[in-house]
C-alpha cells in the first residue's frame, strides 16, 4: 500500500521524469507483490513452481533496484563529469568486488543459492550507496534531500536484506517465521523514508548545475587561483635550489 | 554455513550503515563550494620554511654543539629541534589538505578536467597520509629523518604542480569558449 502511495506521488508530481529508474523499480516491486500473491494463492506455499517464478521475479526486481541505486548516483555526481568519471568506475570496482567475494566465500553448496545471490547483488548496491556518499563528502558535493534519502533508504534497505539473510542462513528453521517479519518492517520503514524524502512539490524541480553557470564568478576565482599557485611554484622552486647553510 | 564468513560479512553489513550515515551526514551537512574566495586567500605557506628545517635536521649543527658546548647542549637542541620538526610536519600536513581542497574546488568548477587527474591525486593523497604517518612515528622515536621531510615537500609541490596543470587546461578552455562566443556575436 505504501509502495503505491508513493508510486501515486510520484506520478502525481512527475518525479518520474527526475527518477525514472526508481520509478520503474517500485512498479516492477508492486508487479512483483501481486503476481507473488496470486501465485501462492493458486499453487499454495508448498509449491515448487511458485517458488521459482516468485524468485525469478524477485531477481528482476533487485537488478531493477541495483539500476534504481545508480540513477541516485548520476544524480548526484554526473554534473561533474571528471570526478563522476572516477567515482563510477571506483564504485563499480568495489561493488563487483564485494559481489564476487559474497558469491565466492559464501558458498557451501546449493541449498540457499537463492539468498547467495541475493547477498552478494544487495552488498553490491549498498556498497555503490555508500561509496557514493563518501565522494560527496570528499567532493563537498551537496546532496539534496530527496537524492539523500532515496539514497539512504536503498543503501538501508539492501544492508538489513544482508544481515536478515545471513541470520536466516544461520538459523534457517527457527529464524523462518521472523525473516518475512523482519524483511517487511525494514521495507515499509524504507518506504517511510522515501515518502518523506519525495513528498515536497519542490522536489521536482531540477537539481542546478556546478557553478560554471555564472561566468563572472569562475572569471574572478580562476586567476587568484593561478596567481597564487605561480607564487607557490616560485616558492618551491627556489626552495630546492636552496642548499642549506652549514655552521 | 561458514561461520567466519557469516562474522565478517555481518561486520561488513553493519560497517556499511554506520558508514552510510555518516557520509550521507557529512554530505547533507556540507554547502558546496561555500569557502569560495576565502580558501584561495589560506594557500599553502607553510612548505617555504623548508630551508630552517634542513638546517634544523643537520646533523652537523648538533655535532658542532656537543664539541664547542657539551653533549647535555647537543641533547637538548636534538630534542628542541625535533618538536620544532614535528611542529613543521603538521604544517606541511595542513598545507597539503589545503591544496586538496583547492584541488576538489578546482575538479567540481570543471567538468571537463580527465579523471586521471583524479587517479593521480588520490594516489599522491595515499602515499602522503603513509609517509606522514611513518615519518612522525620515526621522528617520535628519536630519529631525525631528513629524506623523508624532503619527501613530503616534495608531494606537496607535485600536487601544486597538477592543480596548476588542471587550471592552465581550464583557462585554455575559457579562451577558446570566450573566443567562440565572440566569433559567434560577429
Amino acid at each position: 500500500m505504501l509502495a503505491l502511495i508513493l508510486l501515486c506521488r510520484m506520478l502525481a508530481l512527475r518525479l518520474y521524469r527526475v527518477y525514472p529508474l526508481f520509478a520503474a523499480y517500485l512498479t516492477c516491486n508492486l508487479i512483483q507483490a501481486a503476481v507473488a500473491v496470486c501465485l501462492y494463492q493458486w499453487l499454495g506455499f508448498s509449491s515448487k513452481l511458485a517458488f521459482r517464478i516468485g524468485w525469478s521475479t524477485q531477481a528482476v526486481v533487485v537488478v531493477i533496484r541495483a539500476l534504481a541505486a545508480a540513477e541516485v548516483c548520476r544524480h548526484v555526481l554526473g554534473k561533474f563529469k571528471g570526478v563522476w568519471a572516477m567515482s563510477s568506475r571506483l564504485m563499480l570496482t568495489c561493488g563487483i568486488l564485494v559481489l564476487c567475494c559474497a558469491l565466492y566465500f559464501g558458498r557451501d553448496g546449493y541449498q540457499f543459492m537463492v539468498t547467495k545471490l541475493e547477498i552478494g547483488l544487495e552488498s553490491f548496491i549498498a556498497t555503490c550507496v555508500v561509496g557514493l556518499f563518501c565522494f560527496a563528502r570528499y567532493y563537498d558535493v551537496q546532496v539534496s534531500r530527496p537524492a539523500g534519502l532515496l539514497g539512504l533508504g536503498l543503501g538501508l534497505n539492501s544492508c538489513v536484506k544482508i544481515l536478515n539473510d545471513l541470520v536466516f542462513q544461520k538459523f534457517v528453521k527457527s529464524y523462518l517465521a521472523e525473516w518475512n517479519y523482519v524483511a517487511s518492517s525494514a521495507f515499509i520503514v524504507v518506504l517511510g523514508i522515501w515518502i518523506w524524502g519525495l513528498w515536497k512539490q519542490q522536489v521536482a524541480v531540477p537539481v542546478s548545475g556546478p557553478g560554471l553557470s555564472t561566468s563572472s564568478v569562475y572569471q574572478s576565482l580562476m586567476p587568484q587561483v593561478n596567481r597564487r599557485l605561480l607564487e607557490l611554484n616560485e616558492q618551491l622552486g627556489q626552495l630546492w635550489k636552496t642548499e642549506p647553510r652549514r655552521p | 554455513m561458514n561461520a567466519v564468513f557469516l562474522i565478517v560479512a555481518a561486520i561488513f553489513a553493519i560497517g556499511l550503515v554506520l558508514l552510510l550515515f555518516w557520509a550521507l551526514r557529512g554530505a547533507s551537512l556540507r554547502k558546496g563550494g561555500e569557502e569560495g574566495l576565502g580558501i584561495i586567500e589560506q594557500a599553502p605557506r607553510h612548505v617555504s620554511n623548508m630551508v630552517q628545517i634542513r638546517q634544523a635536521l643537520d646533523e652537523a649543527d648538533l655535532q658542532f654543539a656537543a664539541a664547542k658546548g657539551s653533549q647535555a647542549l647537543a641533547a637538548r637542541l636534538r630534542r628542541e629541534r625535533r618538536r620544532v620538526v614535528m611542529f613543521y610536519l603538521e604544517a606541511i600536513r595542513r598545507d597539503f589538505e589545503q591544496l586538496l581542497r583547492i584541488a576538489r574546488i578546482v575538479a567540481l568548477l570543471s567538468p571537463e578536467v580527465s579523471s586521471s587527474q583524479e587517479y593521480d591525486r588520490l594516489r599522491l593523497t595515499i602515499s602522503f597520509r603513509l609517509r606522514f604517518q611513518l615519518t612522525r612515528l620515526r621522528l617520535m622515536m628519536g630519529t631525525l629523518v631528513l629524506p623523508q621531510t624532503d619527501m613530503l615537500g616534495q608531494m606537496v609541490a607535485t600536487l601544486a604542480a597538477q592543480i596548476e596543470l588542471a587550471i592552465a587546461k581550464l583557462g585554455e578552455r575559457a579562451a577558446l569558449a570566450a573566443e567562440l562566443a565572440i566569433q559567434s556575436e560577429q
